[in-house]
């Protein structure tokens, strides 16, 4: 995974929720279906097509998505 | 009802059984080939540590039965109420696993137990059906027919337990099931005779509730035509679960307080539902019964169902004094039933 756009794709193909690029720079309480069982499901496919381990309670810092990705990659 | 009413029910005993040791969370990690992330997650959101299984997940062998967990509880509780067998005039049991379909796990049990020629019925049911079982029969134990009940109650979730799952490609609907549930079975013996300092059951409230609304949780059987059927075994609508039962728990109190003319700051212990560790937090900050002291398991027993308030009725009746009153509760997300029982110490 290398660009946002691969993440944005990654939500949609490993979550099933109907999420595009405008939505992750939105909280979590504003993504529609959001919960924390869409939360571990992500981190797990990350840390799969990222090849790296992530922290939980770094992802818990994470206000969004975007934030996420970046907890993800490392940056 | 009036406390000094001859036909008022008493919880005699309680009896509890678990098979096989505790499971934290690491265990299945490990089992399932989860990574750490995995394991606090499930620490952070789901905030159960322990569960126990009949199925050993290491061997994939059943260790035991629902009718062995619960001729185990229901032994127990005859000991500990120094009740004979032949002294039980009503046997009434909840389960959503039976071991086969028919016979009804209940008269497996009354059959081990040695109990015979008395009414049974096995009610086919989910987390409230403790409550459900502890309802029948202190209805009928009131009728004055009979004397002396065994109620039963418990979970066993081996058949539902992949141990070939891949838990990483599971939909969230089908993954919650492998943290949340876990095995046993427990028992009470309930008397309408006198009993000094005994525990009453002061008020039991059973309402289905589900008109209108789908199932939160579903447990599928299957058989030879259709056994390779795509429907999942078990589902949890968790969202639906999390959004109802902190309301359903809530109306329950009221009706409970309601009907025995109590205020709330004369609950001295709760029993809430045990969804989860972190589950039941949340609905107990929801009752606003700030008297109360918790009576909780789920963290170290794991959801095991029809088992789960009987594990919670052998902790209340170790602290209840004198005089102390506590009020239990049990949602089914099922097809939606609440339920609530009230308990006094003479």
């Amino acid at each position: 995974m290398n660009t946002i756009d691969d993440f944005v794709t990654l939500l949609r193909d490993e979550l099933g929720l109907p999420l595009g690029a405008e939505d992750i720079g939105r909280s979590f309480d504003q993504v529609e279906g959001w919960d924390s069982v869409h939360l571990l499901h992500l981190l797990t496919a990350l840390e799969h097509a990222t090849g790296r381990r992530i922290s939980l309670p770094d992802a818990l810092e994470a206000p969004s998505l975007e934030h996420l990705y970046a907890v993800a990659v490392g940056r | 009802m009036d406390p000094s009413d001859p036909l008022d029910t008493r919880i005699l005993s309680v009896g509890t059984a678990l098979p096989g040791p505790a499971v934290d969370n690491a265990a299945l990690a490990r089992r399932f080939g989860m990574d750490p992330l995995w394991e606090q997650w499930v620490d952070a959101f789901i905030g159960t540590r322990t569960r126990h299984l009949a199925v050993d997940i290491d061997t994939g062998r059943i260790r035991c039965s629902l009718a062995d967990l619960a001729e185990q509880a229901g032994r127990s509780a005859l000991e500990s109420a120094g009740v004979a067998p032949a002294d039980i005039d009503l046997v009434v049991m909840g389960t959503s696993t039976p071991d086969q379909l028919m016979p009804a796990t209940v008269n497996v049990v009354a059959d081990r137990l040695g109990i015979d020629q008395v009414p049974s019925f096995q009610l086919q049911s989910g987390c409230s059906g403790a409550v459900q079982a502890l309802d029948v029969a202190r209805q009928m134990l009131l009728t004055g027919r009979h004397r002396t009940a065994l109620v039963l109650g418990g979970d066993v979730v081996a058949r539902f337990y992949d141990l070939r799952a891949r838990l990483a490609s599971l939909p969230p609907s089908q993954l919650v099931n492998y943290v949340l549930f876990g095995d046993g079975a427990g028992a009470a013996v309930l008397t309408t005779a006198p009993a000094p300092d005994a525990v009453r059951l002061r008020a039991v409230h059973t309402r289905l509730v589900g008109l209108g609304r789908e199932p939160g949780a579903v447990l599928e059987w299957f058989g030879p035509v259709d056994r390779h059927s795509e429907r999942a075994p078990a589902a949890e609508d968790y969202k639906a679960i999390e959004q109802h039962v902190p309301v359903l728990a809530a109306e329950v109190v009221d009706t409970l307080l309601d009907e025995l003319g109590w205020e709330r700051e004369q609950v001295d212990h709760l029993l809430p539902p045990q969804l989860s560790g972190r589950m039941t937090q949340r609905i107990v900050r929801h009752l606003n019964l700030p008297g109360a002291a918790e009576v909780s398991c789920v963290d170290e027993t794991g959801n095991n169902g029809n088992g789960l308030s009987f594990f919670q009725l052998e902790r209340a009746l170790a602290k209840l004094g004198p005089g102390g009153r506590a009020i239990g509760i049990a949602i089914e997300s099922s097809k939606w039933i609440k339920s609530g029982f009230a308990l006094e110490r003479d």
